[in-house]
This record gives structure tokens, sequence and C-alpha cells, in this order.
């Protein structure tokens, strides 16, 4: 800025300068050579009369450094000159003044000497005998005079030059300085000159919309952050140089990780080879799909490319807790193996007896016992399908019909079915409490008591006792089911609800359980809305409550 | 010029994370294959030996490459100086892993349950390794120093181990070559925690300019 103010004041100062001095110089000059050309005339007219009376003594007597007056003949040759020796001079015929005055009886004319720096003019008259005189004075040229007056311009040059330095830069400064102090956050409150109005307009318009882009940018952000922030998935964002652009906090937990590692190498928060092929698949292949085991929890690594107009821009990797559906996973291949090997055991044995007797290899006196087996068999199969398929209509969820029901009166019923069981084993079973009347599902009540009772009988010692008891406590109705029996070890407790989970696997085949008895009570009591409380302690017994609660289907 | 640099750089940095994860994932293996007994497994870590070998190769021409072209000076040079350092006991490991592995072959699927330190030591050393490779992808002095101070707690295991198998051949004489074999794996798994701790070293190393307290 500053520089360009500089330029234009030097221009303008400059031109101003040789403009007039141009001016000065030509009116001056010309104004001064008429006058001298006048008095030059006026002079030769006096040496013209003088010469006609005196001739060659006037101009012998005549003392002038002034002027040079040369008296030439008619025919060119020279008779005086008053500053060098007339005789040795040339002829002067063809010089332009005489020749006019020769003529014209005036002749005027005037030349530069070699190198400019001298000007001379003549003035010549034609005398009354035909002879020339001529006056001739010396000047010095427009140039000379201009390079006499170079000083002076130079100061004034530089006069200009410093004065256009020190006003460029205050004019600059001037303008500048309203600008440089323009609150631009607020550019319509600025007080400034009426030039910069448009500017101001312009960036508060621009203000208005970068202010409004930066909240939708800021909505979206928060969106995005809110969305993700609060997944229990974990969301990684790479891009296609693998550096992490995004992660959220589950995928923070799930690597150990914490926020600074935004921008850096994914390979730097897991470097895993498994998930860095997966990764490098995904970039090559658009999806890929991994596990990953971490402190006991299973993961699934989903990592899809994107893409955009063909170019890749990164991928986005989302992690999902499985460790629940693998265990379920895992529960259920464990019962299908354990349903087929519970179900073939029978079968086996069926068939082995029936082998026998096919072949004859069975003493007619024996027959009745190994038809009894198979017979026995048989029914153990029977049950254990009956089993599977109340666990099954549970696990369904299927609707059953809900009625009034006394659950003393339904405690009763089961133990009176097994009293003949009970007594096999010379175990005493009691039930106590007070009549309860609860809305629930008979089948199911009858079905949680029978196993819960069974249980306790079965797994009991010679002479032990078996309580019922179904007392109220709170909003609840409790069934508790308590034996002097064997006990549960308490690595075990966890796991007796499952299905086919046998605490002795050995004795499975004695005591006749298909061991899913527990896990029915289980899904009873889950669908009633129940919780089950067991406390066990091996070699003293067993209790285990039901909690049914009143309110929720009076 | 610097960010092709930087980027060489970026990819040295990478690939020596890749290969610290190789040698994790071998000590892993014949940690699991020895828990295991399983023979099947040795098979894994002999060919994760020879793809950290390969591995050694190219990260060592990489470094080469980068001190002849790029000629780096401060930060850099310790930098890559120490990535050549750091492959030769990354290399190590693997090969001691992969030696590891050997031995479970001969064990006949016994699990060196006679002496627990051993689990103990293929735990430790597996963790020291992590964690040296951990405090070079971050770059943490403090995390160096946890894994070189956990090198005690290998060493006095892999003496205790010792003690118990000779124990072990007093009592049953028979299990002599069994309990050298032991003895093997166990020597293993403490050199295995020393190359560690010369990695967390070099770690040391290239984020302070101090090596063993020495600057140099």
């Amino acid at each position: 800025m500053t520089k360009k103010i500089f330029k234009s004041i030097m221009i303008v100062a400059s031109t101003v300068l040789i403009a007039s001095l141009a001016i000065i110089m030509g009116c001056l000059y010309r104004y001064f050579s008429d006058i001298q050309e006048k008095q030059l005339e006026d002079e030769l007219s006096l040496a013209v009369i003088a010469v006609e009376k005196d001739g060659r003594n006037y101009l012998k007597e005549l003392q002038s450094n002034q002027y040079r007056l040369t008296w030439v003949a008619e025919n060119g040759d020279v008779i005086y000159d008053t500053q060098s020796d007339g005789e040795s001079m040339e002829n002067h015929a063809d010089r332009e003044e005489i020749q006019e005055a020769l003529q014209n009886k005036e002749g005027k004319s005037s030349r530069y000497s070699t190198t400019l720096l001298e000007k001379t003019i003549y003035c010549a008259r034609r005398l009354d005998d035909g002879s020339v005189l001529r006056i001739s004075v010396s000047s010095v040229t427009i140039w000379v005079l201009i390079l006499g007056m170079i000083q002076p311009i130079l100061i004034v040059v530089v006069v200009t030059l410093i004065l256009s330095v020190v006003l460029a830069s205050r004019i600059s400064k001037h303008i500048m300085e309203p600008l440089n102090s323009l609150d631009l956050e607020k550019p319509l409150e600025n007080d400034t000159y009426e030039e910069l109005a448009p500017l101001l307009n312009r960036i508060n318009k621009q203000h208005k919309q970068i202010d409004m882009q930066l909240s939708e940018l800021r909505r979206k952000n928060d969106e995005f952050a809110q969305i993700t922030y609060g997944m229990t998935e974990g969301l990684v964002l790479l891009n296609e140089k693998n550096v992490i652009l995004n992660i959220n906090p589950a995928a923070l937990k799930l690597f150990h990780t914490d926020p600074s590692c935004k921008g850096k190498d994914f390979l730097t928060v897991e470097r895993s080879r498994e998930v860095s092929r997966a990764i490098q698949e995904a970039f090559s292949s658009g999806h890929s799909e991994i596990r990953m085991e971490c402190e006991g929890k299973e993961y699934q690594l989903h990592i899809n490319r994107i893409e955009s107009n063909g170019a890749v821009m990164g991928a986005v990797l989302f992690t999902f807790d499985i460790t629940e559906a693998a265990f379920a996973e895992r529960n259920r291949r464990e019962f299908t193996a354990n349903v087929s090997h519970e179900l073939k055991t029978p079968l086996q044995s069926i068939m082995g007896s029936a082998e026998l007797m096919e072949n004859g290899l069975v003493k007619p006196e024996d027959m009745t016992r190994f038809v009894g087996h198979i017979r026995t068999e048989a029914e153990r199969l029977v049950i254990l399908i009956d089993d599977i398929i109340r666990l099954s209509r549970l696990d369904e969820g299927c609707d059953m019909p809900f009625e009034i029901i006394d659950l003393y009166e339904i405690a009763t019923d089961v133990v009176m079915r097994l009293t003949d069981l009970a007594a096999a084993k010379n175990i005493k079973i009691t039930v106590t409490g007070e009549k309860l009347k609860i809305k629930s599902v008979r089948q199911l009540l009858a079905e949680i008591l029978f196993n819960l009772c069974d249980n306790a009988i079965k797994y009991n010692k010679d002479g032990g006792r078996v309580e019922v008891s179904i007392n109220r406590q709170g909003k609840s109705a409790v069934i508790s089911v308590k034996d002097s029996g064997i006990g549960i070890p308490p690595e075990h407790q966890a796991r007796i609800f499952e299905r086919f989970y046998r605490v002795d696997k050995s004795r499975s085949k004695d005591s006749g359980g298909t061991g899913l008895g527990l896990s029915i009570v289980k899904h009873a009591v889950q669908y009633l809305n129940g919780k089950i409380d067991l406390q066990s302690s091996p070699g003293k017994g067993t209790e285990i409550k039901c909690y049914l609660l009143f309110d929720r289907h009076y | 010029m610097r960010s092709h640099f930087d980027e060489q750089l970026a990819e040295l940095h990478n690939e020596l994370t890749q290969m610290g994860a190789m040698c994790e994932e071998a000590i892993a293996v014949a940690s699991k294959a020895l828990a295991l007994g399983n023979a099947k497994l040795t098979d894994r870590v002999l060919s994760l030996d020879g793809e950290i070998n390969r591995m050694e190769r190219t990260i060592e021409t990489l470094c080469l490459k980068l001190l002849l072209q790029q000629q780096p000076v401060a930060r850099d040079l310790r930098q890559i100086s120490a990535a050549l350092k750091m492959i030769t006991d990354m290399e190590r490991i693997g090969t001691q892993a992969a030696d590891i592995a050997e031995i479970i072959t001969f064990l006949d699927g016994r699990t060196g349950e006679e002496c627990e330190q051993i689990r103990f030591m293929a735990e430790t050393a597996g963790q020291m390794v992590t964690e040296s490779i951990d405090a070079f992808v971050k770059q943490d002095v403090i995390l160096a120093g946890t894994a070189i101070d956990r090198d005690d707690v290998v060493d006095d295991l892999f003496l205790q181990a010792k003690s118990s198998l000779i124990r072990l051949i007093e009592e049953k004489p028979a299990d002599g070559g069994y309990a050298l074999d032991l003895l093997m794996i166990a020597k293993y798994f403490e050199r295995i925690g020393d190359h560690a701790v010369n990695i967390a070293k070099w770690v040391v190393f290239s984020v302070t300019g101090m090596h063993k307290g020495k600057q140099i």
C-alpha cells in the first residue's frame, strides 16, 4: 500500500516538475531571445549608420565584447571583423544571413555550435554601397540553462522523494489504521469512512452464512456424538491410511485406550494380527467379520469399507458384544448333544434287550424281567420326551390359563402323589404354612412343586425329611422346599438349573432323573415372573425357595 | 521431502508394531501349546517364527534404506537405530518361542504341571513382551520401566522352577529327561524375558536418547 501511494505521489510530483520546467523554460527562453533579437537589430541599425559614416574606423574603435561585427564586401570577402583578422577569414558569401541581406537588404539566421552549447544569432543588413554589415551575438542554449539548473532541480527531486515517502507512509497508515482496527465480529458497528461500508456489509453477510453453517455442522456433529456416545456397540472410523478419525467410548473401553488415539494408526490401538488382517481384507474386498476375545468376553467385529465416488475413503469398524449370544449358542449346542445322548441311552438298552429276545438267548423264566426292562426304559423315554416338550413349551412362552389357585392345596396334592416314593426311602414329607390364594397357572405350579419335592426325595438320605412350606413374605408368596439330603457343592450351584446338568454324572442312572427337573422349575418360575433362591450346603441339605408376586396377578 | 520421510518413519513404526504382535502371538501360542499339551499348535509357532524372520529382513532393509537415503539425525536417527536393534531381539523371541514349541513335541502331551512356575513364567514373559511392545507403540518410557522391572520376577521364577525340577528328578529319576525338557523351556522363557527387557531399553533410548542410563 505504502509503495503504491509513494509511486503515485512520485509520478504526480515528477510530472508537475517536468511540465512546469518545460513551460517556464520555453516561455522565458523565447521571451529573452526576442528581446535579444530586438537589441541586436537596434545595435545593427546604430552600427550601420556609424559604419556608413565612419567606415572602418568606427569598427576599429568599437570596443565591445558583447557583439561581434563583421563587415562583408559584396562579393563575400570579409572586410573587417571586430574579433579576428578579417583578411584571413574565408569568404562569407554563402552564409544564410548574408545572402538574405544581399537580396532583401536584411537577413537573419541562427546557428548552433557543434557542441550545441552555444547558439549564435546573426543579423545582417546591406549598406548603401552594397556591402553587408553583420552583427552576431552568442548566447547559451536552453540545454545549457537546464544543465546549470540541475543542482536545484536535484535538490527539489530529493525533497520530493523524502516528502512523498513520509506522505505515503502517513496516508497508508491513515487508510489502513481503521481497516486494521475493524471489529470483524460485529462489522456493522464500526465507525469508519463510508468507502468501507460495502465491504463491511459483505463481511456481515458472510458472517451470518458462516454462523449458520457452523451451527449446522455443530448440530450434526452433536447428533453423531450423541448417537455414538450412548451406543453399547463400539464404533471406530478409519481413514484410508488406517488412521483413527473417530472412536466412541464403547470402543475406547474395548481397546483399552483413551481419546488421544485419534489421529494415530489403528495398529497402535489394536495390533493383533487377526484384526489387522480383517481390516486389510475389508479394504480390499469391502467387508470382513471376525470374532475376538477380550477379558472373558466375546466380541464380533464388523468392518466395512467406505467408498465415495469409487474412491476408498476409509473403513468403519463395529464391535458387538456377543458374549451372551455365544453362551446361548454354546448352551444350545450342548443341549442338542445332551438330548440326543439322553434319548439314545434308553433306546440302546431297549434294543439290546430286544435283540437278546429275538435271538432266543433269553430263557422263558427271564422273559418277564426283560420285557419289564424294556417297559421301564420306554417309560423313561416317555418321561424324558414329556419333559423336553414341557420345556420347549415354556421356552416358546405360549399362553396358559391363569386362575385363582390355593397354593397349600396344590402342595398337599403333590405331596400325596409322592408319599409312596418317599415311603420307599423312609422319608418323612410334611406340608406346613397357610392357605394362600394366588392367580397363577395350575399346571406350572404343580410342575414346580412336583419337581422340587421329587428332587428333595431323590437326593435325600435314608430316613431323611422333606419340609414343604407355603408362606407370605411381603408382596410375595413363598414356596419353600427344604430337605435334609446330600446338598449341592457350591461350585455346582450356579449350573444346576441348566438343562441336563448333573452334579454327579455317574448317579444319574440310579436316581432315574432326566436332568431337566430344575430347568423346568426355573423356566416355570420365570414364566410366572417369580424368583428362585437356592441355599445348600453339602451333607446338610438344600432349601429352594420360589417367590411369586401376588399383586401381579390379582 | 520431509513428508515422504515422515511417511517412511510411520511405515517403519507400523511394521515394527506388526512384528511385535507376531512375537506376542508366538509366545501366546507356545504357552497355550504347553498348557494343553497340544503338539498341533506347535506348527503355528514354527510358521510364525518363519514370518517373524521374514519381517526382520523387511524392516532391516527399510532401516538401511532410510539411513542411506535420508541420512537422519537426532531423534530420527535414534528411532531407526533403535528399530534395528529391536528387530534382532524380536527375532530371537520368535526363534525361542519356536524352540519351546519344538520341545513341547517331545513332552508326549504332558503339560509340565509338576512345575507350576513354568506356567507363571510363560504368563509373565508374555506380559513383558506385550508391555515392551506397548511401550514402543505408545512411546511410553514408564511402561518400558515396568517391563524392565518385571524381569526380576521371571528370573526368580526360573530359580524356583530349577529347584522344583531338581526335586522332581530326585523323586522320580525316570522323569529325568522330561524334567530337563521343562528346564530348557523355563530357560527359554527366561531368555524371552531378557529380550523383552532389551526391547524396552531401546524404547527408552529412542525416546530419551539414554541407553542404560548413559547418553549415547
